[in-house]
């Protein structure tokens, strides 16, 4: 799938970028920081505008974090239960509850760009957790801001080798990830307090 | 209060696994920063020509007309969509591509890579 999706950036610029970007916040698996650094690629080969494809990019970004976000709301725990396999398991989306309210902002910004995977998971329990519309707006249109500029600018700079560089962050993403997981393990192990 | 004892194991297994994911993908991401220089971007069949001429520091004209395409630099369609519309199979394309680039940039003496062979 991903070989044609890059195609389809590659071919088509500006709308590809949009949908793809889109439906990867919305939740369906997709490199999306590769697929940004070959964005940034094709800005510098002249192919597209750079400052263009940062803000579609961003734009397409914050529509799919805000349905995410509005499926969580609206639909109600009921139906993020019902589409959390997509993601993984209801239970995860519930402790994830408490999660968004306790890290607030910061865990909306940092799930944009540097610990993407956890993205989606953050828009559907913030709006689940009933966490406010304007503080999660105002975080993720800065995370994904960001993320887009950096991932962007990244593969503009290494325009000659956007696959060794797309690499190199998706294997990074998932080490801190990783981290994340072992401090939090390593905390509940050594310090935290389990049921019986 | 104390921890039942399966819980503390799931604990302690979760733990380990992610520490080792830790050190799996930061040697992975070391690993291909290091090497980062030495490897040449390989072609694709969702990478336009015009993509690969830039990846590779070669004009886009030469490699459309190794492959029998008039030269277009705005031509962007993906070397598999290419290859259906020439009806030749993308890996032969793909190799017509490497031929006319490494004729292009001949090889040089180059730089040793970090493990000490030759790219």
């Amino acid at each position: 799938m991903l070989d044609q999706l890059l195609a389809a950036l590659t071919q088509y610029g500006y709308p590809a970028l949009f949908v793809v970007v889109a439906i990867a916040a919305i939740g369906v698996p997709v490199p999306v920081t590769l697929l940004l650094i070959v964005t940034g690629s094709l800005a510098a080969q002249g192919a597209i505008g750079l400052w263009l494809a940062i803000a579609i990019a961003t734009v397409a970004s914050v529509s799919g974090d805000q349905i995410g976000f509005a499926v969580g709301r609206w639909g109600g725990k009921k139906l993020v239960a019902k589409f959390s396999w997509l993601l993984g398991d209801a239970e995860h989306i519930k402790k994830l509850d408490a999660k968004a309210r306790s890290w607030g902002g910061a865990g909306v910004f940092f799930s944009r760009w540097l610990v993407t995977p956890l993205g989606p998971w953050i828009n559907l329990a913030s709006g689940a957790a009933d966490y406010s519309w304007l503080r999660f707006t105002l975080w993720d249109v800065l995370g994904e801001l960001f993320g887009a500029a950096l991932f962007i600018w990244l593969g503009h700079v290494f325009s000659d080798r956007v696959q060794q560089v797309g690499a190199i962050f998706g294997d990074l993403t998932w080490a801190i990830l990783a981290v994340l997981v072992a401090a939090f393990l390593g905390w509940k192990l050594f310090f935290g307090r389990h049921p019986q | 209060m104390a921890q039942p004892r399966h819980w503390t194991l799931v604990l302690v297994l979760g733990f380990c696994l992610a520490i080792a994911a830790t050190f799996f993908f930061g040697y992975r991401a070391g690993r291909t920063a290091r090497h980062y220089r030495w490897q040449d971007e390989s072609i694709q069949p969702w990478m336009s020509v015009p993509f690969v001429a830039h990846t590779h520091h070669t004009r886009s004209e030469l490699l459309f007309q190794a492959i029998r395409v008039p030269p277009n630099p705005r031509d962007h369609r993906p070397i598999r969509e290419i290859a259906r519309a020439e009806k030749l199979p993308v890996a032969e394309l793909i190799r017509e591509l490497h031929k006319a680039i490494e004729n292009a940039n001949p090889p040089g003496p180059g730089i040793v890579p970090p493990s000490g062979k030759a790219p």
